[in-house]
């Protein structure tokens, strides 16, 4: 599925915050079943892409939609069928990691009984003895392993992540990368913004460069080695070169 | 089930796993029962010595001897005004102004025996009432339990994280307003209880009881709508709570008791020596009935003699002191009703006053309308004093009648041994006087007294409603 009946589709959106144009003339379609990462550096749009995605932030110009839904006129409409993945997770203290992966998914309109939950929970990597504790004591890590479990519960057609393996050791971004390559599977279009480019060449099908709030430049994987890592880190650094000139 | 209803079961889940919040919530109750107890019993008490006292006074006024009548006026009795059972909800004016009077001739007494002016200075600030609790303390706990709801959400990034999962701020505010609501009705659930005990008492009515019922609950709402208003619309918890216990300790502690003061000021009313001072003066002007050269009474007598067509009063058919002392009093009684009218019309003027600010405070709207329809307001106070001062200028102008008719104007002047026996009446006319009976404001009469107040606590629950639709619709938006 591409162009205007892609799950998620941008074409030539603009924003600006004051007199920063933050989205200049973004355009991006996203298959359903493929995983696209945007790198970018700081303040290159990333993180405001999927603000303008989830309804938060209203394109000025352009044409936005999610599933075919305009997030600025039924943003609650969009976010029923996006599971989102924020850097910072914000969890219920208050509740223990299975109880808030319920209340979530409740929220949602997507109950889970404990054992799909648990199962959630381990495929996340968070470890038996957590799950039944409430989450005052649990790392960055951890909740970010609750967040992905509640992600991957909501069965939706689009799945957005902000830099998703920033708070995970080396061993539970693998995991979690194992976990998107399954998501993916299930038919569901991925958005992944991120810094990581070792992880957005493991995962994606296709790898976007924002800078100055446009794509700058697009890869596709090829063949069974994917990307050519030195090829992508290159582009990266003109990225980061343009940026500091 | 719907995002509202979990979004309350969740805030209510954090509520019972706090253990401030519990310990607040449970004190709360349990300060409202000790009220209920307590208001209960001393309500009872009073209720119990008015009645025994009463019933000692109607006896010591039928035990007197064979006396002359104007004695009688003279000796006078004491009356009592019953209270309805929602006056231990919420006893009003009367802790102040007392239920109790004296009635005697040729004076206009008020109300005495008021419980505060019988206890310490601590009775003033605020009796421990369920009306009270439900007016001050209810609200403030509802504040410290709830003026986080929406701010820390947005505090703590999980106002985001419940709209991504497709919530809508509807929703949102609308699961808050139940759980905050739901902790409202736990703290007026054993004043409801009182209610329903109440309802099965001799003298409860209906309607005025409903209308309470209504307002208090109105109230507890309106709280509930203030504190999500004010935890949707600023940035920070800390700042919400500063906000609404600011907006606590005016709205519900000082105006209602700034509001009366500034009326007195506006509108002054004429203390007990003034006016006592004013009544003599203006009764030295009618007259002085025993002054033969006193231009009204001497034009009284000369209309009298003129009436029964003789020239002496010797020769009346009537005992002309009795007819002078009805006169008297029927000058002095106009008298105080025209005092009593100036002062009733500066009260009426105060209570105006006072019950416009409920605008500014719908604690001063509550409070106008838990008094009225509990009768325990000024007009209830009123009701007692018009009452008694009819059956007081009643009873003495029927002693002063039997003077008139059943002692003769000859034995009533004598002065030789036998004529103090000669001028008395029998001790059988006592017992043959009418009781003091109250007659208490109907139902209907109360609950329409409600209504301004009930009104306004509508009126502030609605605008505070709007404004909450308005910022519900702007809450998570970036600011």
């Amino acid at each position: 599925m591409t162009g205007q009946h892609a799950p998620i589709h941008l074409r030539d959106v603009t924003l600006a915050y004051g007199d920063h144009r933050v989205l200049d003339g973004l355009s991006l379609s996203i298959a359903a079943g493929s995983v696209t990462a945007l790198l970018g550096g700081n303040g290159a749009g990333k993180s405001t892409t999927l603000s303008v995605l989830l309804g938060f932030a209203r394109a000025e110009g352009g044409e936005v939609a999610v599933c075919g839904i305009d997030p600025a006129a039924d943003p609650d409409g969009v976010r029923r069928r996006i599971a989102y993945l924020p850097e910072n997770v914000a969890l219920y203290e208050h509740l223990t990691a299975v109880e808030n992966a319920d209340y979530l998914l409740a929220l949602s309109g997507q109950p889970q009984d404990r054992a799909a939950i648990t199962e959630a929970l381990t495929a996340a990597g968070l470890q038996e003895r957590a799950w039944d504790q409430r989450l005052g004591g649990f790392s960055k890590g951890m909740r970010q392993k609750v967040a992905i479990a509640v992600a991957l519960l909501r069965e939706v057609p689009v799945l957005l992540l902000d830099e998703p393996t920033s708070g995970l050791d080396p061993r539970a971004t693998a995991d979690f990368n194992a976990l998107l390559a399954q998501v993916r599977t299930r038919g569901t279009a991925v958005l992944m913004v991120t810094h990581d480019l070792l992880s957005a060449a493991d995962v994606a099908d296709r790898i976007g460069f924002l800078d100055g709030g446009r794509l700058t430049d697009e890869v596709v994987a090829n063949g069974p080695d994917r990307f050519d890592l030195r090829a992508l880190h290159a582009r990266f650094q003109v990225g980061d070169d343009r940026r500091a000139a | 089930m719907s995002a509202a209803t979990l979004i309350a079961r969740d805030e209510l889940r954090l509520l019972r796993r706090n253990r401030v919040a519990v310990i607040a919530t449970t004190l709360l109750v349990l300060l409202t029962l000790v009220a209920v107890a307590t208001s209960w019993a001393h309500q009872r008490g009073i209720a119990d010595l008015r009645m025994r006292y009463q019933q000692g006074a109607d006896r010591a006024f039928e035990a007197q001897p064979d006396r002359h009548p104007h004695r009688v006026v003279h000796y006078g009795t004491f009356i009592f005004r019953p209270l309805g059972p929602l006056a231990a909800f919420d006893p009003g004016v009367d802790a102040f102004t007392g239920n109790s009077m004296f009635l005697e001739g040729h004076r206009q007494n008020s109300a005495n025996f008021g419980d505060v002016r019988q206890s310490s200075l601590l009775v003033r600030f605020g009796q421990l009432t369920p009306a009270f609790v439900l007016q001050i303390v209810a609200p403030l706990l509802l504040i410290f339990l709830g003026y986080g709801a929406l701010a820390r959400e947005r505090e703590r990034g999980t106002l985001r994280l419940l709209m991504l999962q497709g919530v809508s701020r509807r929703s949102l505010v609308g699961g808050k307003l139940l759980a905050l609501g739901a902790v409202a009705l736990v703290a007026a659930l054993p004043a409801l209880i009182a209610f329903v005990a109440m309802a099965g008492q001799p003298g409860a009515l209906a309607l005025p009881m409903l209308v309470t019922a209504i307002g208090y609950l109105t109230y507890l709402a309106l709280w509930t709508a203030v504190i999500l208003l004010v935890s949707a619309t600023v940035r920070r918890s800390r700042d919400a709570l500063l906000a609404l216990v600011a907006l606590w300790a005016v709205t519900a502690v000082l105006l209602p008791r700034v509001v009366p003061d500034m009326a007195s000021a506006a509108v002054p009313l004429r203390n007990r020596l003034q006016t006592d001072v004013a009544i003599a003066r203006d009764l030295r002007r009618i007259g002085d009935s025993h002054n033969p050269a006193d231009p009204h009474f001497a034009a009284f007598k000369q209309s009298v003699l003129d009436r029964y067509g003789v020239t002496r009063v010797e020769d009346l058919p009537v005992n002309y002191k009795g007819v002078v002392g009805m006169e008297g009093e029927r000058l002095t009684s106009s008298l105080f009703a025209r005092y009593t009218g100036e002062s009733y019309a500066a009260q009426d003027r105060q209570i105006a006053l006072v019950d416009a600010a409920g605008v500014l405070s719908p604690t001063i709207a509550l409070r106008a309308l838990s008094m009225a329809a509990a009768g325990t307001d000024f007009a209830g106070h009123r009701r007692f004093l018009d009452q008694a001062e009819a059956y007081r200028y009643a009873l003495v102008q029927r002693l002063n009648r039997m003077q008139a008719e059943d002692v003769s104007y000859a034995d009533d002047t004598a002065e030789d041994v036998g004529a103090d026996r000669r001028k008395r009446v029998s001790a059988t006319n006592w017992s043959a006087m009418p009781d003091f009976s109250f007659d208490r404001a109907s139902g209907t009469d109360l609950a329409r007294g409600a209504l301004p107040g009930l009104a306004m606590v509508v009126g502030w629950l609605g605008g505070v409603l709007v404004l909450l639709a308005l910022a519900t619709r702007r809450l998570g938006e970036r600011r």
